[in-house]
């Protein structure tokens, strides 16, 4: 993955655009003149498949005490209608506490209150925890979905048609379908239960301002989307020396005025979302605490990918001190998205924001300490846009990022979902499976499934187990895997 | 082969395992077990479940060949006495058996696109069948098979226009044999394989003295036996065992009223929706007194209350089994009479569905699911006509195809018809699924449907080099429509947004619950019927029956 990769992409493994059944598809919606409906069809479309996934269980329903992240968002609701402001993230109820930035915290407060005008029993103050309902369910996961479909989906929208303006039409179209239907966002926040797409979307925002020099404005969104989920960090050197190189280019005082523009809306957008909590040292300490939990000096033994993958030969955590391998990591991260840095300083070009946002974030997922498999979506979310730019690797990476959060989903029992999503995803981005290539590798990935069904299935006859003995002795044996 | 329609389609169908299923999974799992556990003397007796068989024997033993399969995934499924019996393993199972059984009108598309002629226009169709709105909701969110029975239907007139009518009988009467509601059909298909296939066909009408000269009995004979052949296999053993009255008495329960529990959208549901006006206008106006009408006061809760058993009216006069047949059999007759003046597969299909709209729109006790049967059947017609094809300038799909002998060109009033029917009665399926989850699927199921087929079909029509230009410089999918047509369509958007929610927004779950129920039928119904006088004005224009010896 080099930025400097402009040439269009002819590698061998990429799939031609006519096998692609969706390219196809938009070649028919071109000739019988109906680009105007198709961004519709495609936004229903798109809507439908989250809405049919979101009948599927969420993250810890019906699993006491503590449930899951479903429970975790629909607690801050409660707490934010409940709870004057000031008391949002100093809360010592000892239940799932508010450690996200404030604009998680004000969509929820907007979330809760419409939600307990339809039914008060939802957020009732300390009553409602671990409430389930259908009813509750489904208005959580149409919360979702609303934000979802203001922010994120139409960002993509804006984002082909500013990313493809002078292509044929039938490329933006073949990208839209398949950005939208990528399946790790969909199973996450449509599936587990989560707002990812709101903090991508924002991040998705930004880049549209910034294919269009609205510079400003773009810092902005990214601010928003940093103000709304901390992991939004993962892209922030990308941005960073992607503004940098650009005012470098103003000569000396229009850099000057650039950079007071952008310091200003970062520190305006920042200082706005924190206003409530900055009225005392200790509240914006405390604020800040609960987002970075690191400062506490509490770490989770979840290590990264790389380390995960090293562990099996060198137990590190036997071998270094916890504080050690922290220091190790962040130098590790620095040092591996720091080419990519000043490259993007040196020649802050639109297509190069894009592949230094891969950078960045890949960096921070693969060699930072305390990932979340989660986390996979954030380098995903780059690679996607990219989906017809560098085809290969958007289908790969995106079937390997759905493939590592398997364990998570199985969890859950949203397997058929998952099995559907990524089978569509291989489907949609080989073409058809002529190519013996594509075959193979979704072959592999399926019947990795097939064997660990296969056990799970002979096990579950004997000892009448639910958890399911291949994946706790594989996942325990290597436990970085899944966190 | 269409691979993408076929991974498509079962994407979306198992990604609607988890959505709400009826009492129909449970008559199917009901059915597993008593064909799976029980002999065959027993499987119109038995009765621990009140879901009992009340399919032909055919069907039965589709149940049991998957009962084998079911008692392998877990033999709990296949016990009688286990009512209710639906874990996430179970469910699972049955929806499979449902895609998998939709294989069979996949393969009979697939025949389909190739005998019609590859165009987009078979395309579109084929999309439109495998993805069809009232097909997923009604097999695989509601459950039921019809994707499986359509498919053999389809499979039989695919037979019919091929020419291969011996085939394509002996397919309908086994489909009668799993389904009896393909009964309102039947007539169509016994007038076209008498005249096409046991008379001398020329094309041409025969003069009356020489109907027996034409008459050809080996043919007939070979119909005949075969037809008599799969029905003795399905009835035989049934016959042998005394059971007929008992196997009638569960096939057609003539107990049932006028209605389905909540109106389909036929001529009864605009019969009883005049009813209740005149119930409120004859109790709360002095017009009853003025025309002396008398209101039968035990009517007055009876109608809308989802109540199963017989209909009665508070100011019309009651409609009886024997009215709806007479109705039934009266709007048939003229499409019979087409096509056995002139036994065409143009013709044939026509009919066929007209004679599935007469017994939608007057039969007895419709079920709202059967207007696929009108859906399905006008699809078919539509695949059989020529379209343009967008690549090949403005004349294209003119009368020049060779490989479409004796097909008419695609006209607007087709796609009118069929679109609008269509809408209507997949939107009078939606009531089925009362569940708030299910509201945005089939919302939008329906809503893509209409536009991506609607589109499609649009553009399918062949230019008219005289036609007005104000219709071509439009590009809407709407273009053809009337005015009245678009507000019907359109009307939809604030109907069903007051039935699904306003309704409850104001009145709550339990207050006026017949209203929405109401406004979603007869809204149905108006469209339903309008659509089959349009379908019926083209088939009699185009046919020019009526004045036929006029030109001769």
């Amino acid at each position: 993955m080099t930025h400097s990769s402009t040439s269009p992409t002819t590698t061998p493994e990429a799939p031609k655009l006519k096998n692609l059944a969706l390219y196809r598809y938009a070649t028919w919606l071109e000739e019988n003149q109906l680009k105007r409906t198709a961004v519709w069809i495609a936004v229903a479309a798109a809507v439908l498949v989250r809405w049919t996934v979101g009948l599927g269980p969420y993250s810890g329903q019906g699993v006491p005490p503590r449930f899951g992240d479903y429970e975790a968002q629909r607690h801050w609701m409660e707490l934010t209608i409940h709870r004057p402001i000031q008391e949002w993230y100093s809360d010592k109820s000892k239940w799932w506490d508010l450690d996200y930035p404030p604009l998680t915290a004000y969509v929820s407060w907007i979330c809760g209150f419409v939600g307990a005008k339809i039914n008060p029993d939802w957020f009732a103050w300390e009553t409602s925890r671990g409430y389930e309902s259908a009813d509750a369910k489904l208005y959580m996961r149409s919360t979702v979905l609303v934000f979802e479909l203001l922010i994120y989906i139409s960002s993509i929208v804006v984002f082909t048609q500013r990313w493809f303006a002078h292509k044929p039409w039938t490329r933006q179209h073949t990208a839209l379908l398949l950005i939208l239907l990528q399946p790790g966002v969909i199973l996450i926040d449509s599936g587990h239960f989560q707002y990812n797409t709101v903090m991508l979307g924002l991040v998705v925002w930004a880049v549209n301002f910034f294919l269009s020099d609205q510079d400003v404005l773009g810092s902005v969104a990214f601010c928003l989307a940093l103000g709304f989920k901390q992991m939004a960090l993962y892209f922030s050197p990308a941005v960073f020396a992607y503004l940098l190189g650009k005012s470098f280019r103003q000569g000396f005082f229009g850099c000057i005025w650039k950079l007071i523009k952008l310091g200003l809306a970062v520190v305006l957008t920042l200082g706005l979302l924190f206003s409530p909590w900055m009225q005392s040292k200790e509240e914006a300490l405390q604020v800040v605490h609960r987002i970075f939990p690191v400062f506490r000096g509490l770490y989770q033994d979840k290590v990264a990918n790389v380390w995960c993958a090293v562990n099996i030969v060198i137990k590190l955590r036997e071998r270094f001190a916890i504080q050690d391998l922290v220091r190790f990591s962040t130098l590790a991260t620095l040092l591996s998205f720091l080419p990519s840095l000043v490259h993007l300083i040196a020649k802050p070009t639109k297509r190069g924001l894009i592949y230094g946002l891969i950078n960045s974030s890949l960096s921070f997922f693969l060699l930072s300490f305390q990932v979340h498999e989660k986390s996979i979506l954030l380098p995903a979310l780059p690679i996607t846009l990219l989906i017809l730019d560098e085809p290969a690797m958007g289908a790969m990476f995106n079937t390997l990022a759905t493939f590592s959060m398997f364990p998570l989903l199985r969890q859950e029992e949203l397997t058929t979902q998952y099995y559907i999503l990524l089978g569509l995803w291989v489907w949609m981005t080989t073409g058809t499976f002529n190519n013996v290539s594509s075959l193979l590798k979704f072959l592999s990935a399926v019947s990795f499934h097939l064997f660990d069904l296969y056990i799970s299935l002979v096990f579950l006859n004997s000892y009448n187990s639910i958890r399911t003995p291949l994946a706790n002795n594989f996942f325990t044996h290597f436990p970085s895997i899944i966190s | 082969m269409q691979t993408s329609l076929f991974v498509l389609s079962t994407v979306l169908k198992v990604l609607l395992f988890p959505t709400y299923h009826s009492t129909d999974f449970e008559v199917h799992r009901n059915w597993l077990a008593i064909t799976h556990s029980l002999p065959i003397s027993q499987w119109y007796i038995e009765k621990t479940s009140e879901w009992t068989l009340d399919y032909p024997p055919f069907f039965a033993w589709f149940e049991k060949f998957m009962s084998i399969f079911a008692a392998q995934v877990d033999p709990k499924i296949v016990q009688v006495d286990n009512l209710n019996y639906d874990t996430l393993a179970t469910i699972y199972f049955q929806r499979t058996t449902v895609i998998i059984s939709e294989l069979v009108l996949f393969w009979a598309l697939q025949r389909m696109l190739t005998v019609m002629g590859n165009r987009p226009l078979q395309k579109i169709i084929n999309w439109s069948l495998m993805l069809n709105p009232g097909l997923l909701m009604v097999d695989n969110m509601h459950f039921q098979y019809n994707g499986f029975l359509y498919g053999i239907l389809v499979h039989s007139l695919v037979d019919a226009k091929q020419g291969k009518l011996l085939r394509s009988g002996i397919l309908f009467a086994a489909l009668l044999n799993f389904k009896h509601i393909y009964l309102y059909i039947a007539p169509s298909y016994f007038a076209f394989l008498l005249r096409a296939y046991c008379f001398e066909n020329s094309g041409n009408s025969i003069r009356a003295r020489s109907w027996i000269s034409a008459f050809r009995p080996l043919n007939f004979l070979a119909l005949g036996v075969s037809v008599i052949a799969v029905f003795a296999a399905s009835l035989g053993p049934f016959v042998a065992m005394n059971q007929l009255p008992q196997l009638a008495g569960r096939l057609f329960p003539f107990k049932r009223g006028l209605t389905h529990s909540y109106w389909a959208a036929n001529f009864w549901a605009l019969y009883s929706f005049a009813d209740r006006i005149m119930i409120v206008l004859v109790s709360k106006t002095p017009l009853g007194q003025y025309f002396n009408l008398a209101l039968d006061e035990s009517a007055l809760s009876a109608t809308t209350r989802g109540l199963v058993g017989d209909t009665a009216f508070g100011v019309l006069p009651t409609v009886t089994a024997q009215h709806t047949l007479i109705l039934t059999v009266l709007l048939q007759i003229p499409s019979l009479i087409s096509v056995f003046r002139k036994p065409t597969f143009d013709r044939f299909i026509g009919s066929v569905v007209l004679s599935a709209f007469a017994s939608f729109l007057a039969g007895w006790h419709v079920h709202e699911k059967a207007i696929l049967l009108c859906t399905v059947t006008m699809s078919v017609a539509i695949a059989n006509q020529v379209g343009a094809s967008p690549n090949s300038g403005v004349n294209a799909g003119a009368f020049s195809t060779s490989d479409q002998k004796g097909s008419s060109a695609l006209t607007p009033r087709d796609v009118r018809a069929f679109m609008i029917v269509s809408l209507a009665g997949y939107i009078g399926l939606w009531p089925l699924f009362f569940t708030r989850p299910e509201t945005p699927i089939k919302v939008l199921i329906t809503a893509i449907w209409f536009v991506v087929i609607g589109s499609g079909l649009d553009q399918c029509i062949p230019k008219q080099p005289k036609s007005n230009n104000s219709l071509l410089s439009s590009k809407s999918m709407l273009r053809y429509f009337s005015i009245l047509e678009r507000l019907y369509v359109f009307g939809c958007i604030p109907v069903q947004i007051y039935v699904n929610i306003v309704h409850e927004a104001v009145f709550g779950q339990d207050r006026l619950a017949f209203l929405p129920l109401m406004m979603t039928s007869v809204y149905a119904a108006v469209g339903v019927v309008y659509g089959w006088l349009l379908y019926s004005a083209t088939y009699f224009s185009s046919n020019k029956v009526l004045d036929k010896k006029k030109t001769r």
